[in-house]
């Protein structure tokens, strides 16, 4: 029995699992590797067969990723759980250390690294994307999507499973966020600076990328009200539950007439542009008077047209 | 490794529990019996520690059966699993003999059995389903869920190739599953009783108004989820249309019965929501019920058990059964024709 149980959902993509199943088993001295197929229909199932000592399982049917996380969490029998998708990397040795402070931290429910993006060829930018906040309750930021964390990241205690419940299926690509904020309520965080994973980003002109954004944080935006159900914001007064509410709100619709502004106007994607600006008119009909979008933008073109020094 | 996990999701409910544990330790030689405690809020934490070779999981935040079922699928280790209600009761030894029964049938993705209803003053009545139909049922389950779900004993490995129960149903989880195995897999059955399913007539007023909601659920899923099913997608058009005629011929009735129950117990407010469900679902649901209910001999049983009835559950039984009767009938008239 691992210790320590990696979970790589993958759909149709033979050409990037091995290397993702190579950096997982470099991550961690005691690591099983689960690959769940779901339900592909290329060859991945070959592809798997040639790769040695993973556990393959094999969904006849399309489960969606969260289904297929869920069905890893089932035939997985470490007492850890990480989440690694199949064009993502983990870094050698980011398991041990992440399983060595769960283990320093026993009332933890995740830890959380930083991680580096990297572009479609899996060569690193510039960017490091650190955790936000430092550890502890971080319910309330995760809540307000002010504390973001990919699963990438994260080091999962599998017991954290059996007291809140498994990811939930219905809730297309924010099943991370849902998962980790009712983890969040019962557990503490514990956070690590340094980087765990290489992220791949998708490719940068695909319109519908950008356009899926808005649709991720409306959806984001609707689904808050079922985690308001929670007992710790049914604890809460209503004036706490009404202000991280609109904070929450606030912080969506900055981002997205932020991103319309400075990422996809410039480059003429007028109809990205519009979905966001459309998405924040219905979450917050006065966010595109309120300063706190403009001040990003015009702080972004001043150091752009390098009137200031960075 | 143990054989069979059994999965009990349990919820406020410590007066019932240790008869469910105790009736599924009988049930098997190497059994491994997993409690998930669904935020029950009342004395069962302190009942579960108090019985030994258990395994108690406990759910901090309501997860509903399907959900607390899928955590219990979690915490299992067992190569074949079944679910038992904390109400339900397994008949001594019939987990081995089913696990026999599958073993036999290497193909088979899972074996079901009967279930003999009890009220609350343990009256038992004729176990459901009459006849349990083996091989590929996808197409008869589909226009009805016939399997009792405690009844069963399902492989692990099938449900690893299927995926985990859907916890946004809560009242078909149980069918919506079955449908996804059979629609791959065959099954196997034994023909006797294998639980005993405790039915708590107090609330069943609550219990019919419920029905409705869970028909419309149904009847909303089978259209949602079982039509993009791949088997179902590929059959002809005939077929498909067939599925959903017997589907929807079944629930019309349910609600057509509903209807008249709920008359007779004078809830007009709840018959009238039967009756706009059935019109909503299946506006000529009522003409099928009809002309089915107008056969001589249905309206023999009725008004014979009418007359002698006690309650209105006898007059229940007596008309499933003409029911299976009339269906075996149809069956074999189509045989004849084909």
């Amino acid at each position: 029995m691992s210790k320590i149980s990696v979970i790589i959902p993958t759909h149709n993509r033979p050409h990037l699992l091995p290397r993702a199943v190579e950096s997982a088993r470099a991550a961690g001295s005691d690591v099983e590797i689960i690959v769940v197929d779901d339900a592909s229909i290329d060859e991945t199932a070959d592809v798997c067969r040639g790769l040695e000592g993973i556990k393959y399982v094999r969904l006849e049917r399309n489960q969606g990723v969260a289904g297929a996380r869920n069905v890893g969490i089932f035939v997985s029998t470490g007492e850890y759980v990480a989440f690694l998708d199949d064009d993502d990397l983990r870094l050698p040795g980011s398991l041990d250390r992440q399983a060595a402070l769960l283990d320093a931290n026993p009332d933890a429910g995740f830890v959380c690294g930083a991680m580096i993006m990297a572009d479609q060829n899996y060569q690193p930018t510039a960017e490091l994307i650190q955790p936000k906040r430092a550890g502890g309750d971080v319910f309330w930021e995760l809540l307000e999507l002010a504390f973001p964390v990919m699963p990438l990241c994260t080091l999962i205690r599998k017991e954290c499973f059996l007291r809140i419940g498994l990811l939930n299926r219905h809730i297309c690509s924010i099943d991370d966020w849902d998962i980790f904020t009712r983890i969040a309520e019962l557990y503490p965080v514990v956070v690590m600076p340094e980087p765990v994973g290489l992220y791949r980003q998708p490719t940068p002109d695909s319109g519908q990328g950008s356009s899926a954004r808005a649709a991720q944080l409306l959806r984001v935006a609707r689904h808050q009200r079922n985690l308001f159900r929670l007992p710790r914001v049914v604890a809460a007064t209503k004036v706490e539950r009404r202000a991280a509410r609109k904070r929450m709100v606030n912080r969506i619709s900055e981002n997205l007439i932020w991103t319309a502004a400075a990422k996809h106007l410039p480059s003429f994607k007028v109809k990205a542009a519009i979905a966001n600006v459309l998405v924040a008119l219905r979450l917050d009909p006065i966010s595109i008077v309120r300063p706190g979008a403009y001040e990003k933008l015009a702080k972004n073109l001043i150091l752009r047209t390098g009137l200031i020094e960075r | 490794m143990p054989n069979v996990s059994v999965i009990i999701a349990t919820r406020n409910r410590p007066d019932l529990l240790p008869k469910a544990i105790n009736s599924a330790r009988r049930a098997g030689r190497d059994v491994e019996i997993i409690v998930v405690d669904d935020a029950s809020s009342d004395e069962t934490v302190a009942v579960c520690k108090s019985i030994a070779d258990i395994k108690y999981v406990r759910v901090d935040r309501n997860q509903q059966v399907a959900g607390a079922r899928n955590i219990g699928l979690v915490a299992s280790s067992g190569d074949y699993i079944t679910f038992l209600d904390d109400d339900d009761l397994r008949l001594p030894g019939s987990l081995d003999e089913q696990i026999e029964a599958l073993e036999r049938t290497p193909d088979a993705a899972f074996v079901y059995g009967q279930a003999i209803p009890e009220t609350e003053n343990g009256e038992r009545g004729e176990p459901f389903p009459m006849l349990c139909p083996q091989g590929d049922i996808f197409w008869p389950l589909l226009a009805r869920n016939f399997i009792p779900c405690g009844s069963v004993v399902v492989r692990r490995s099938a449900l690893i190739a299927i995926g985990l129960l859907d916890d946004a149903i809560p009242g078909i989880d149980d069918w919506d599953l079955w449908v996804r195995v059979t629609e791959i897999f065959p099954t196997a059955a034994v023909q006797y009783p294998v639980i005993v399913w405790r039915q708590s007539f107090p609330d069943s007023v609550q219990g019919s108004s419920n029905t409705v909601d869970v028909i419309a659920k149904a009847s909303r899923h089978f259209r949602r989820a079982f039509t993009k099913l791949p088997r179902f997608a590929a059959a002809s058009r005939v077929q498909q249309r067939r599925a959903w005629q017997e589907f929807s011929k079944h629930v019309a009735e349910h609600l057509a019965w509903n209807i008249f129950s709920e008359l007779r117990q004078g809830g007009f407010s709840r018959a009238f929501r039967s009756a706009r469900t059935l019109w909503l679902l299946h506006p000529i649901g009522l003409w099928f019920v009809c002309r089915r209910w107008m056969n001589l001999r249905t309206v023999k049983a009725l008004i014979r058990s009418a007359a002698t009835q006690r309650d209105l559950a006898d007059a229940k039984t007596n008309f499933k059964k003409l029911r299976s009767n009339l269906d075996e009938d149809e069956d074999r008239s189509l045989q004849k024709s084909f």
